[in-house]
């Protein structure tokens, strides 16, 4: 720390963040800290990223139907079949929101969650046919293996839906939609739907405040660790704050008064009726596959056998076109734009 | 970098603890087990598992269960047979032995983990507690009454009649056809 002292000190607010690039860089020849502002280089933005979000261009109503739709089906879900329709759908759905590079990433540090999560189920489950070999006495078997599997599953699906939720129904959406009738409640959704997002952002901000000031600018694991604790000590103090505020400066503008009026420009389309129905008859399907036992599946005692036949392959696609409607429609739209370049 | 040094080694050492505590077997080591031959001074207790009620009420079974092959058709997982009762055994310690002889699986949880102080069976030969309707687990009895302790706090004598019986309606059809008035508790 006693090289720092000559480090231009900012306060967290100030740092700027947006067009700057802050960084302390070590000098090469006395080896002290610098702090290095540079002009951030101007994000470029192609035609193409301004239509990959088709499908969040619908209306708030349809979109909010389809994502109860598909979270309900993705945790009720056992059957394979449906938890890789599910999983494929987000995945695709993100990618093509978020580009290859993000999604690729994302899924690398995902597949990581999914193996811990897999692994866990056969530490506190014993049930099961086919045991692989004993640990303590207890079992660990491959359909508890297989469970386990089959739940990461869901639940990392789960959270490729809600990630792709975030730019899909947005706060103006969620307002419009239950601003009127339940004020309270959809403000705090709203809100702590929006909170993820929005610490990541102070997070990025904080940190760089902190390496601009010379701190944790080590390359060692231990020190990038407390830099993390005093980052998060300092977004909870943000954290709390941020929250009064929103909640005070919502309340200034008369929020969930009588009389209050809104605006929006959010109209019922044909578009939005062609997707609603095309929902409709998906769901229509896939609920009188169900009542038929196509999506039957089971793990314990023994993992069962997949249903074949025209019918059970007719209901897994079923499924797998509910779930890759967003993708369907962004990618449509894409190539649409494309051709209209030419 | 000395600080990182450190912290992997206490990570090291740390997952070296984890799986030198942890006791890994095959399937044909841990099955590689002799019941005691029974001579003329060895206590022996007889001990059954049964599931008959499971066949009167085979349409709350679990569907998995009822396809399987798991649940014998005469409700006798294990039929009534005398084993060696060894010095300081509980009832618990003898269902674990003769399940790890006779190859059916076992299920239960830790004394430490409820707040009953005693074993909780969870399942054996993949017939669990809720298998077969809301109410539905196993309990054990003792010379044809329900024992007022749960299974790893009771130590069994001479020639006691051990069964481990599936309920599908918390001991109270099992109660209903041993004659009994009061209903009987689970076997924790």
């Amino acid at each position: 720390m006693k090289n720092h002292t000559d480090v231009l000190i900012v306060s967290q607010n100030e740092v700027p963040s947006f067009g700057y690039l802050c960084r302390s860089v070590t000098n090469s020849s006395d080896g002290r800290r610098e702090l290095e502002v540079r002009a951030a280089p101007s994000r470029k933005r192609s035609g193409m990223e301004i239509f990959m979000n088709e499908f969040s261009r619908r209306h708030p109503a349809v979109l909010f139907l389809y994502y109860l739709l598909v979270l309900f089906l993705t945790m009720f879900a056992v059957h394979p079949a449906a938890l890789a329709a599910s999983f494929g759908g987000a995945f695709l759905f993100y990618l093509a929101e978020n580009g290859v590079k993000t999604a690729m990433k994302d899924l690398a540090y995902y597949c990581g969650v999914f193996l811990l999560l897999a692994v866990l189920n056969p530490i506190f489950s014993h049930n099961g046919e086919t045991v692989l070999f004993f640990m303590n006495d207890r079992p660990v078997t491959m359909e508890a293996i297989l469970y386990g599997a089959a739940m990461a599953a869901m639940i990392v699906s789960v959270i490729f839906w809600c990630k792709c939720y975030q730019t899909v129904l947005t706060t103006d959406k969620v307002l419009y939609l239950f601003g009127k009738t339940v004020p309270r409640l959809s403000l705090v959704l709203s809100m702590s739907l929006r909170f993820f997002p929005l610490l990541k952002e102070q997070a990025g901000r904080i940190g760089k405040a902190q390496k601009a000031m010379g701190m944790y600018a080590k390359d060692s694991l231990t020190d990038r660790l407390l830099f993390h604790v005093r980052l998060f000590d300092s977004l909870l103090t943000w954290m709390l704050e941020n929250a009064v505020e929103t909640a005070d400066s919502m309340k200034a503008r008369g929020y969930g008064l009588k009389g209050r009026s809104h605006f929006s420009l959010f109209r019922f389309e044909k578009r939005d009726g062609t997707l609603l129905g095309a929902m409709g008859i998906l769901t229509l399907g896939t609920g009188a596959a169900a009542i038929g036992g196509m999506y039957r599946f089971h793990y314990y005692p023994g993992i069962s056998a997949m249903q074949t036949g025209l019918w059970a392959v007719a209901s897994d696609l079923l499924l797998v076109l509910l779930f890759l409607l967003p993708f369907l429609i962004d990618v449509k739209e894409k190539i649409l734009w494309k051709i209209s370049l030419r | 970098m000395k600080k990182d040094l450190l912290m992997l080694g206490l990570a090291a050492v740390l997952i070296l603890l984890l799986v030198s505590g942890t006791k890994f077997q095959s399937v044909e080591d841990y099955y590689l087990t002799h019941a005691d031959d029974i001579t003329d001074e060895s206590d022996t207790v007889t001990v059954s598992i049964e599931c008959g009620t499971v066949l009167k009420n085979w349409e709350q079974l679990d569907q998995a269960l009822r396809e399987g092959t798991h649940i014998p058709k005469d409700g006798f997982i294990l039929a009534p047979k005398e084993y060696v009762l060894r010095k300081g055994d509980t009832a618990f310690d003898l269902l674990k032995r003769i399940t790890r002889y006779e190859q059916i699986q076992l299920e239960y949880q830790g004394e430490e983990k409820n707040p009953y102080g005693s074993v909780y069976i969870k399942g054996i030969q993949y017939l669990y507690e809720f298998s077969c309707g809301p109410l539905s687990g196993w309990v054990f009895q003792v010379n044809g009454s329900t024992g007022k302790t749960g299974c790893s706090r009771y130590y069994p004598k001479d020639g006691d009649v051990l069964r481990f019986v599936y309920t599908c309606d918390l001991g109270r059809d099992i109660a209903r056809e041993d004659g009994e008035g009061d209903s009987c508790e689970k076997s924790h």
